[in-house]
């Protein structure tokens, strides 16, 4: 039965993780002086601080060393962690539900080998550089997709069993602090889409293997001098592959067989972003709740203006809502095999993902507006709030994109296979 | 009806139109970049725009300004706007002081002052009401309460007025040559019986300027803390009579007010143009899955919900110039300044949608138009704002 009462160890979770970000999380995030500067670099002692709590394991199965948390459990403590630094946040979700999903692929000694190097470090973080041919499948509409993805990185097995891998990934998520990068790489040139694709582990320190700098916040320039500026929550960086040997045994799963970017981890890592998101809305909330609350204008605390107040209601539905639609979709995850009725055939974490971002992004402006003038000061956290809450637009596909994938799962339509453009 | 602009509006159109996409567009995300509160801030483009007209466009003819009309006015802060929102605020600030000026000021202050503001390019003009728990947003205060409005004190000391409190958010704040600040005269009657309105040059003993605002949107544009610490304004800078702040600033007597309405919502007109552009532009050139986003039904969609609603406010916007041309005055003025926000932060939104994130990246002037935008929420789309509008319904 689906049951929204949550178990005390998870009560007890949400506890200890709103009491570290009240505490380590907010003041260093929230201070002027990094509020105020465009570029604000990762808070890495933080990111220190919450491994040794355990959260760069906390999707980790138990057995395997981690806290074995399921989707519904690292949805709560993803929320938190939202409400404090959505890049550190974004951060442990990767890094979490990828230690969750790619050693469990390998071979015994290598898992072994492996887990114990992720296990004794800190600041050791995972990343994927995905391919999903089916991210923009949402535009081709009732339509075979047309695979207009960049080109793929390639990998030679060698005669000893080790793998060659060439090739480049514009935008790997985590790539700047990983330690070990998962790969999907084509081993089978013969064939197209997701078929004769391989994961491969590689090692940061691997020969061959380059993390391009991260892109700067502002005054970068693509193409024809058109400027840019970045937009993505979380390290994120290009990485190249030139001439990267990695050892036979770093191979996930069966060779020609990777699924990573499309099977149930990526729904789950979707859902857990949208907690993130939800984090990040909810702290925008209780910080204008609170402003309101103390503010006085006309003679009374602004929370007693009816203007504030229908504010404030329409930031409350909208989170309770996007809060109830994160943890159906989550606790669907965590039982694959029972029927949730209503809402069966839809992709709940796609739903859960979209009406996240646009309740959130509603919430911020809101909450903002509270504020009068000092909602867009940069000194203060509001403007960094909708700015962050707009970030989550495109955090996975575009909205429009999603939403058409929802239209196409209502309508039960089966995409037949990629055709290359 | 006769939709048209004459031979006169027209030309300054086009005026508006090259100086914006000369000047003005090619540095209007390189200034936006640029760290900290004062800093974006740029004299260069200010003296070029103000030798072409654009700093003292409604100083009246009789005193040696172009003297344009309400509708010349909002055309040009439009075609401005597209070029930079914030730019073109920058030079609108001024016109509205010069209504002030001409409406309200003695022959003596208009020699004083609107002659130096004519010859210095360099001359930029703020007024200062709001105080960090009073002004314009202040949450509907009961007007008669003598505690509800702005506290600076100022007191009478023979022939002059020693000022003490402080200002926020003043716009030029930290460029302006000349301030309008309103300041209360007599604390114990409410604020339009109490307030007087005083002309306060940057020079002025004991008066300073405190913090320069940092924002996230209208960078350009400069948003300080007036600080007076005893600063002695002489009696001959009252504005109208002591204890008449309400008459001389705001009522429509001056133009002041009924611009100030309209320059919001003519600036939005400029942003929307520019979204437009960019989008159309954009999904003609840019393919998703072999399809250019130009015919894919979402963004057509779109497309023709930002069309519409740009030139809906286009028309609002240039009724209500049109009417302030005629001497109506209404409370349509303050209806389009409200309905600009809701319009200005739609249509960059759905731009933002259209253009989408590619990997990591995101257009910087999509994200700029979208931050310019948010300044609308509490300048002129506010609820304050707008309920306060009903008090105009008659």
């Amino acid at each position: 039965m689906y049951d929204l009462q949550l178990t005390p160890e998870q009560l007890e979770m949400r506890e200890t993780i709103r009491d570290f970000v009240t505490r380590e999380v907010k003041p260093p995030a929230l201070h002027p002086t990094r509020l105020e500067p465009f570029e604000k670099p990762l808070l890495a002692d933080v990111l220190t601080q919450a491994s040794q709590m355990g959260l760069r394991m906390l999707a980790l199965p138990e057995e395997a060393g981690g806290a074995g948390a399921d989707c519904l459990t690292s949805c709560i403590v993803m929320e938190e962690l939202g409400a404090g630094d959505v890049d550190v946040a974004m951060a442990l979700a990767h890094t979490s539900g990828l230690a969750r999903s790619i050693f469990d692929g390998l071979a015994p000694e290598p898992r072994k080998r492996l887990l114990q190097q992720f296990i004794g470090d800190d600041g050791y973080h995972l990343a994927i550089a995905a391919y999903d041919p089916a991210a923009q499948a949402g535009w081709s509409y009732h339509r075979p997709l047309i695979d207009d993805h960049e080109p793929v990185p390639t990998a030679v097995k060698q005669s000893n069993g080790d793998w060659i891998i060439n090739g480049t990934v514009s935008l790997v998520p985590n790539a700047p602090i990983a330690k070990l990068i998962a790969v999907e790489v084509r081993t089978d040139p013969k064939k197209t889409g997701s078929n004769g694709m391989t994961t491969l582990l590689v090692p940061r320190e691997t020969r061959g293997l380059t993390v391009r700098p991260q892109v700067k916040a502002t005054g970068a320039t693509r193409g024809n001098d058109e400027a840019i500026i970045r937009w993505h929550h979380g390290p994120a960086a290009a990485v190249a592959f030139e001439d990267c040997r990695v050892s036979g045994d770093h191979l996930v799963g069966k060779e020609g067989q990777s699924t990573l970017a499309r099977g149930p981890a990526a729904a789950r890592g979707l859902v857990e972003v949208a907690a993130v998101n939800l984090g990040l809305g909810r702290v925008a909330y209780e910080t204008a709740v609170d402003y309101a609350g103390i503010r006085r204008q006309g003679g009374r605390n602004i929370i007693e203006h009816q203007s504030i107040g229908g504010k404030l209601a329409d930031c409350a539905i909208r989170l309770e809502l996007a809060r109830n639609m994160i943890w159906k979709a989550a606790w669907v995850l965590d039982h694959p095999d029972v029927q949730v009725g209503s809402g069966a055939e839809l992709p709940l974490h796609v739903v859960a993902r979209v009406y996240t971002a646009q309740a959130v992004h509603e919430v911020t402006l809101l909450a903002a507006e509270c504020f009068g003038a000092m909602g867009v000061m940069r000194d203060m956290p509001l403007q960094k709030y909708v700015h962050d809450g707009m970030v989550f637009f495109h955090q996975d596909d575009s909205d429009d994109a999603a939403k058409l994938r929802i239209a196409e799962a209502l309508a039960g339509y089966e995409r037949p296979l990629a055709q290359t453009a | 009806m006769d939709f048209s602009l004459n031979e006169e509006q027209r030309g300054w159109q086009v005026e508006a139109r090259k100086f914006a996409e000369e000047e003005i567009r090619p540095i209007s995300i390189a200034r936006d970049q640029i760290e900290g509160g004062l800093e974006p801030w740029d004299w260069n483009i200010i003296e070029k725009g103000s030798k072409l007209g654009f700093r003292t466009l409604a100083v009246p003819k009789e005193w040696g300004g172009p003297g344009a009309d309400f509708v010349t006015q909002a055309v040009v802060m439009a075609e401005l706007a597209k070029g930079d929102s914030a730019m073109s605020k920058a030079f609108s600030q001024n016109w509205k002081w010069s209504h002030l000026i001409a409406s309200a000021c003695t022959d003596d202050q208009k020699e004083r002052f609107l002659k130096p503001f004519l010859a210095d390019h360099r001359y930029v003009m703020g007024r200062g009401i709001t105080e960090p728990n009073a002004g314009s947003d202040n949450r509907m205060p009961p007007e008669d309460d003598p505690k509800a409005g702005f506290r600076l004190r100022a007191v009478r000391d023979g022939d002059e007025w020693i000022l003490n409190g402080e200002k926020c958010f003043i716009a030029n704040g930290s460029v302006g040559s000349l301030f309008f600040v309103d300041a209360r005269t007599n604390p114990d009657v409410n604020v339009k019986q109490g307030g007087t309105l005083f002309m306060v040059p940057k020079t002025t003993p004991g008066f300073r300027v405190g913090k320069v605002f940092n924002k996230r949107g209208w960078r350009f544009y400069q948003n300080a803390e007036l600080i007076f610490e005893n600063a002695r304004i002489p009696h001959a800078n009252v504005v109208g009579g002591v204890g008449g702040a309400a008459k001389s600033g705001r009522g429509d007597n001056t133009g002041g007010d009924l611009f100030g309405d309209l320059e919001l919502a003519a600036n939005a007109v400029g942003v929307c143009d520019d979204a437009v552009q960019m989008s159309m532009t954009f999904a003609k050139a840019h393919k998703r899955v072999g399809k250019y986003l130009f015919e894919q039904q979402l963004v057509q969609l779109k497309l023709n919900e930002m069309m519409a609603l740009t030139e809906a406010l286009r028309s609002y916007v240039m009724r209500v110039a049109w009417m302030h041309d005629q001497g109506t005055h209404s409370a349509n003025a303050g209806l389009v300044m409200n309905w600009s926000t809701d319009v200005i932060q739609r249509v960059t939104r759905l731009n933002m949608e259209i253009h989408g994130a590619e990997g990591c990246m995101m257009n910087a002037r999509v994200d700029k138009l979208v931050r310019d935008a948010m300044v609308w929420t509490h300048l002129a789309g506010d609820t304050v704002q707008r309920v306060k509008i009903l008090k105009r319904i008659k």
